[in-house]
Parts: structure tokens; sequence; C-alpha cells
């Protein structure tokens, strides 16, 4: 699996959510609703014999509206849901790759982060990716 | 000399290589044993008697058309097939066994947070052949 390749698949299926900005890499100039695909917190190699199989944590960041507003809790509770149209875990799984064989949107964390002076509400998915290795 | 890692492994099992589906495998050899004690010893005393054999190997289920694990593994249980197994990898002077074995099991295993697993066990019927490549 090559690192760019994945996080472009991965940001290009979050793109077809309606009004979600996506990048596929840690784009300075996040906006809210935007998301953003972090680099691999790990990348574990050779899974399997003959580099049969490597595997990736990728992390995504989602950002929101600002943290007292109520239709950021709305917005974020759509994204994080395990089913719907914005859901990031359907959207995601349900996708067809060629970068790797198959992803699971195991976890999501809540969090704020600060852009340009203000508190946003703030989701962290973590996806489980696995692929063939490259030789 | 010095140490092998074990990811360069090759196994084929009825001229279908697994190896990129497997992430762990065992060869057991083993013998037969005799007890041959005679009256007035104090000890046991053993003889060594036909030789036995044992191979398992297990790893990441995938749907490859084939040469996946359940493609190549399932058909075959109950039938006593050809393995070979490189332990250091495909390369010259490497070390190459290769077995007739019955292959007694085939295990898929479903985790729910996990990837599909699968596992297999065979039993070695006649001698390993060992060579060099």
């Amino acid at each position: 699996m090559n690192v760019a390749a994945v996080m472009q698949a991965v940001a290009d299926r979050l793109d077809t959510i309606a009004d979600l900005r996506c990048f596929a890499y840690p784009e300075a100039a996040l906006s809210p609703p935007g998301a953003v695909v972090l680099y691999p917190e790990r990348i574990a190699f050779d899974e399997t014999y003959q580099r049969g199989m490597d595997r990736m944590t990728l992390p995504v960041l989602l950002v929101v509206g600002k943290v007292s507003d109520r239709s950021a809790r709305d917005q974020i509770g759509a994204y994080c849901d395990g089913a719907g149209a914005a859901s990031v875990k359907q959207v995601v799984e349900s996708g067809t790759y060629t970068a790797f064989d198959v992803v699971t949107v195991t976890s999501v964390d809540f969090d704020v982060v600060t852009l340009a002076g203000t508190d946003y509400l703030a989701a962290n998915f973590t996806l489980d990716i696995v692929g063939k290795g490259t030789s | 000399m010095s140490f092998v890692h074990g990811k360069n492994t090759v196994i084929t099992v009825a001229a279908k290589d697994i190896s990129q589906y497997t992430n762990t495998s065992q060869l057991t050899r083993g013998a037969d044993k005799h007890d041959v004690t005679g009256y007035g010893k104090g000890d046991h005393v053993f003889g060594g008697g036909l030789l036995t054999g044992e191979f398992s190997c297990e790893g990441t289920y995938d749907n490859t058309a084939s040469t996946g694990p359940r493609a190549a593994l399932q058909p075959i249980v109950g039938t006593v097939v050809t393995c070979t197994r490189k332990p250091e990898g495909t390369g010259t002077g490497r070390p190459l066994e290769t077995f007739l074995a019955l292959v007694e099991s085939y295990v898929e295993t479903n985790p729910v947070a996990d990837m599909v697993k699968w596992s297999a066990k065979f039993t070695v019927s006649d001698a390993i052949a060992t060579t060099v490549q």
C-alpha cells in the first residue's frame, strides 16, 4: 500500500458526503464542516509471508461548528452515526478501492480543535486499513 | 551463519502458493518410542520407532480465486497432497522440504472486530525430503 494513494482514496470517498470539505493531507486552511485525512499512526508490515499483507491505522479529523452551537451537535451526530448519507462509517466502508483491500472505521473520539483562534467541535475517526504489501 | 526472519517463508499446498495469506506455520518432526526395558532394570530404556510429522499453518483469509486459502484448502480436506516449505524463503542453497500430507482440517474463524482468519492442520504421510534449492 502506498500511503499517499491510500490517503487520497479515503479523502475522495469522504468527499462524496454532501457539503463536507475534504482534504487528503493536513491542510492548514481547513474550515468547518471539513475533514482531513491525517498521516497514519502506524503501518504494520509483513502481516503475512512474502509481503502478502500490510496494515495501517489511519486517523481522519472531522471538524464541525463551534462547540457551543446546537447545530454543531446535530452535524457531528450525523457524521458519527453508524448509518446514513452523512455517516463517515457507512460512506467510507461502502466504497470500492484499488489502493487497498478493506477499510473499517473502528472508533471515533471527540475533541475540540482551535482554528484561527476559534474552538470547534471535532471528531477523530480511526480507520483500520488492510491491503497487499508492495515488494 | 545468522538469524533468519520468518517473513520470507514460502508454503505451497497441492501446487498452490498460499504464502501471502499465511502468517505462521509449524512443521513438527517426531518419532514413535518403544519401551524396551528388561527385567532387572531400575530405569526405562527406550528405542526409536517410525518417524512422524505434523504440519500446521494459519493466516488471514483472502477471497482470491484459486489461490486464496478457502479455494486452495477447503476442497482438499481429507486428501493426501504434496506440500513444500521453504523456511528461509526462495534462494539458491536455502533449504526446501517436500512431503506428502493428509489435510485433516481447514478452519475459518470470524472475529467481530478483526479480519477473518483461517487455519489448517496436516499429518505428514511418508518421509519428509529435505533438500536445498
